[in-house]
């Protein structure tokens, strides 16, 4: 399942040039949000984006999810530029935004029933995934009923269920006490063993960013932009109490400060 | 444990509802209130169907529910569509928002004189009073309902490859169904109430009319009765509204 050398090898899925965004584009005084990001991810590879509030990287996954338009520069997937949301990449939000007044079984189905998979179909995919995120038995319960947790994995299943290649996530267990929270991140990387994707995620979590990723990209405040990359070499599972992931946690937080 | 708290509340609810009448009843049979000027609820009851048929009690009830049903229809129908839309379409919510605010406040009751120039003394002019008794609250709260829209559904919405109508029709519309839900939950008690108002000034049928030639007649019996039944009718078709709406929406959204 590691394979450090993996995101040196294979090609370019993403591929952010020159990036900038304002949010008044009518005033040049305005501060940028980011400033001249160029990064490529390789396909496969789990990269997490981590900085302080305010660095942009919410509107730079934003921006890969084709949710927000950039100032400047372009990002393309397979070679093609983001003209839109949809289109091969799932996202999952810090908040889990599941629809209230469908069941977890049918949030789940949600994007398939969008493409018109037929419901025989589209219910198998669905349950499948509800197993998938251990949430047998719970297919009929709607979000209201489910735990902060269970949420968030409901959340997960809907993103996987239309098998996008990108998986973006935006702070997906930020919400969650400690004891989720680390519970999530061992299924998450459970389930993306289960399904490879190339997933970008936001955290400004430096533990969480050292388990999950291949890649750390560090991002500096007011302008946004890339001040380090730290690759993450430790095969999974990692340790959280490993002493090279310790070593690796103050040099990211060094160069935090 | 919800259930049984439930359940007291409504036994609770009936016990305060039924001292109310015995105490009516008592006050009136004790000769402490007049029965010429307020009889028993028994005596208005049985009052009246002494001496108005059956048949016409129901036929006056049967009007009534004709006017409000189409009143309530079209307003239902059309401050869903019009709320909806302009929540949707920010250009028309411009345009139809300062519009709505404006009449908005305006008694429903104040438009039946201009009601009955514009459609004369028939149904229209009913159904039209009703219509506005329907129609405001609903739309306003179809409106706000879409204002209130978690963006972040909108979002995912969007990620899941929707756009346009669709993702009105899957992810908006859904979205604001508790607030709709409410705002026809309002507009049916507010049309109830101007369908009576309405009959009472023009009509040869209806529960209003029925209250109002019994004033002429001077029955006090019959007016008695008319309120009970007005009360009665509103009471059980609000409960049905509010049956299918806890039905459709009940498990997910706490009302």
């Amino acid at each position: 399942m590691a394979d450090p050398a993996r995101s040196d090898v294979a090609p370019s899925k993403i591929e952010i040039c020159g990036v900038s965004k304002r949010y008044a584009t009518d005033d040049p005084d305005t501060p940028l949000v980011l400033d001249n990001i160029n990064l490529a991810i390789g396909d496969n590879e789990f990269v997490t984006l981590v900085g302080r509030s305010g660095c942009g990287k919410t509107t730079l996954l934003n921006i890969i999810g084709g949710l927000v338009e950039s100032t400047h520069g372009d990002v393309k997937v397979n070679g093609r530029t983001v003209s839109g949301p949809g289109q091969g990449k799932g996202m999952v939000f810090q908040q889990h935004a599941l629809f209230p007044w469908l069941t977890a079984l049918q949030n789940v189905g949600f994007g398939c029933r969008n493409k018109g998979v037929h419901k025989a179909e589209r219910d198998q995919i669905a349950h499948q995934l509800i197993e998938l995120v251990g949430l047998h038995g719970f297919e009929d319960k709607y979000p209201a009923e489910l735990s902060g947790g269970m949420q968030q994995r409901v959340a997960i299943a809907r993103a996987l269920a239309t098998d996008p290649e990108i998986l973006l996530m935006d702070e997906p267990f930020g919400a969650l006490d400690e004891l989720t929270r680390l519970e999530m991140q061992d299924e998450l990387l459970r389930v993306w063993s289960a399904h490879k994707k190339t997933v970008v995620f936001v955290t400004h979590s430096i533990s969480e960013a050292l388990v999950l990723s291949d890649r750390v990209i560090l991002l500096a405040a007011r302008p946004g932009r890339i001040r380090r990359e730290f690759p993450i070499p430790f095969p999974r599972p990692r340790k959280r109490t490993d002493p090279q992931m310790i070593a690796l946690y103050d040099d990211i937080w060094k160069s935090l400060a | 444990m919800t259930t049984s708290v439930r359940w007291q509340d409504a036994v609770l609810g009936a016990a305060g509802t039924g001292g109310l009448f015995l105490l009516w009843e008592l006050a009136s049979r004790s000769g402490l209130v007049s029965t010429n000027v307020f009889p028993a609820p028994t005596t208005a009851i049985i009052g009246t169907l002494q001496t108005v048929p059956l048949a016409d009690i129901l036929g006056h009830v049967w009007t009534s529910l004709g006017r409000i049903f189409w009143g309530f229809a079209l307003g239902a129908v059309l401050g869903t569509v019009i709320g909806i839309a302009s929540g949707w379409y920010r250009a028309l919510g411009v345009l139809t928002r300062p519009l709505i605010e404006l009449l908005r406040p305006i008694p429903p009751l104040a438009w039946i004189p201009l009601a009955i120039i514009w459609f004369g003394l028939g149904e229209p002019s009913k159904v039209f009073v009703i219509f506005l008794g329907a129609f405001f609250p609903i739309v306003t709260s179809a409106y706000r309902g879409m204002i209130g829209i978690d963006p972040a559904l909108l979002r995912v919405g969007q990620t899941m490859g929707l756009r346009g109508p669709m993702l009105l029709i899957r992810v908006a519309v859904p979205a604001a169904m508790p607030d709709l839900a409410t705002g026809i939950r309002i507009g049916w008690g507010l049309s109830f109430g101007v369908l009576v108002a309405a009959e009472l000034i023009a009509a040869d049928r209806g529960m209003g009319f029925m209250i109002m030639n019994a004033r002429q007649l001077g029955d006090v019996d019959v007016i008695v009765f008319g309120i009970i039944l007005i009360g009665a009718i509103n009471l059980i078709t609000d409960y049905a509204i509010g049956a299918v709406i806890r039905r459709r929406i009940g498990r997910w959204h706490a009302i």
